[in-house]
């Protein structure tokens, strides 16, 4: 019969470990082993975002990863980028400006705009578009979040 | 969709150590890496069901070295990192521009350049490039290792020269000559995460007011990448004149042979084969 693989990670700053199918993958550890469920899951093809993590510091989207792949790597959720009930600066930034409709692409596109700003980058409105071009938004609701984004680099002098 | 759920995943820690599981398993498995492709075709059923070996976290086969002339990317660099790697930049800087529209920054971030030249789509954006580079794969099994060159590599769609117990381990090129330009474009039907409708590379060197060399690619029109070679005789030798690029890019229509599917039909992928050639040409006769 199948296997169990071991899979050692971190976890948001923490170490977390499970006994788990080999095909598993890694939104559906995420979520259904971590019990992080702030990870939305979409189109589960690659295509819309929303279950977008950051793995060893990068963005990746978690329905495209084994979780045995993640083995040894160091993971961040949405769940690691707030203190408990207390957002960051991203989170406050997406709430001011509205930057949110339904909500569901919002995990990801947050994680994806901590990646961006995590480059340190100056990058212009275009540029913006671009960088999250991986992230969909169903509800179409793309000036806001961009705003919000704006908002952020250009508290940092990183606005063209 | 198709559910995983019999599927087993070895990890090897070692290349000779995957190499050994491919040796013992090879025909009833596949290897996996950055695994953006195969995952989603696994679970659409088209690819076949088969255990994988992940060879994802094999450093030994990440890399990015300029040595002697040449430029060698270790087949588990991801996009990303040839994006911004300094030496692709500097000398081939049309493959960093591919490397940039492979799809958004969560794929590039995870997806491979072994694993976009295995997966053998003739959309693969990776690939005009190092068609005109005249590139070639490095081939690793137990036995020992080849080279081949990379339009050798490709004998048909999704047909290659690996055998089921060998790893491609390598691509590399010669750096092209300073005095020579390169040029990508791609034709996608939306901006982001797009697959090309056309996707080539032109690299041309200009002397005494003729084009000495060029060497045009053209993927997404044929059952696998091309080298348009009929407009490259057409070129070599002649006066970049608007006359001389405007029959050569129509010439391509020889070394292609497109399909209809879902992003566009067989007459459009020609029409915009020809128009995109005649483009890059003119950009790279004009300087821009």
């Amino acid at each position: 019969m199948v296997n169990k693989v071991k899979v050692n990670l971190k976890l948001n700053g923490e170490r977390f470990s499970a006994e788990i199918d080999p095909r598993m993958l890694l939104c559906d550890f995420i979520r259904d082993v971590a019990g992080l469920t702030g990870t939305h899951i979409g189109c589960m093809t690659g295509n819309c975002g929303a279950c977008t993590v950051l793995m060893n510091g990068r963005t990746v989207k978690s329905c495209t990863i084994l979780a045995a792949q993640a083995n040894g790597s160091d993971i961040t959720t949405i769940e690691g980028l707030s203190k408990g009930l207390e957002l960051n600066p991203i989170q406050r930034a997406f709430h001011k400006r509205y930057a949110v409709q339904c909500g569901y692409c919002t995990p990801g596109m947050i994680i994806t705009a901590h990646y961006l700003l995590s480059l340190g980058k100056t990058l212009s409105r275009q540029e913006i578009r671009e960088h999250i071009s991986g992230n969909l938004c169903r509800c179409t609701g793309y000036q806001n979040i961009i705003d919000a984004i704006e908002e952020l680099l250009r508290d940092k002098g990183l606005l063209r | 969709m198709v559910s995983l759920y019999d599927i087993q995943v070895f990890t090897p820690r070692t290349l000779e150590e995957a190499l050994e599981l491919l040796d013992k398993m090879g025909g009833r498995t596949k290897i996996i890496a950055g695994g953006t492709d195969l995952i989603i075709q696994m679970r659409h059923g088209l690819a076949p069901r088969r255990d994988l070996i992940n060879i994802y976290g094999l450093r030994e086969l990440r890399y990015i070295r300029e040595e002697h002339g040449m430029v060698r990317i270790g087949a588990l660099t991801t996009f990303s990192e040839i994006a911004a790697s300094e030496p692709i930049q500097k000398h081939v800087p049309f493959l960093a521009e591919a490397a940039n529209t492979i799809g958004s920054i969560q794929i590039m971030n995870k997806a491979t350049i072994g694993g976009n030249l295995v997966n053998a789509s003739p959309a693969a954006d990776s690939l005009p490039p190092l068609y005109v580079l005249d590139a070639s794969v490095k081939i690793v099994g137990r036995k020992g290792e080849r080279t081949v060159s990379i339009e050798r590599f490709y004998k048909g769609y999704k047909k290659m020269d690996i055998a089921p117990d060998e790893i491609l381990a390598e691509i590399s090129f010669k750096i092209p000559d300073t005095d020579g330009r390169g040029l990508f474009f791609k034709h996608g039907l939306r901006l982001g995460d797009a697959i090309s409708v056309v996707n080539g590379a032109v690299w041309m060197r200009r002397r005494e007011g003729v084009i000495e060399d060029v060497k045009i690619s053209l993927g997404a029109v044929a059952p696998t990448v091309v080298r348009a070679r009929r407009s490259e005789e057409i070129l070599k030798g002649a006066k970049p004149d608007d006359e001389n690029l405007r029959q050569a890019a129509r010439a391509v229509i020889h070394d292609i042979s497109p399909i209809d599917d879902v992003r566009g039909s067989a007459g459009y992928r020609a029409e915009m084969a020809v128009n995109y050639v005649y483009m890059a040409l003119k950009r790279l006769v004009m300087g821009r």
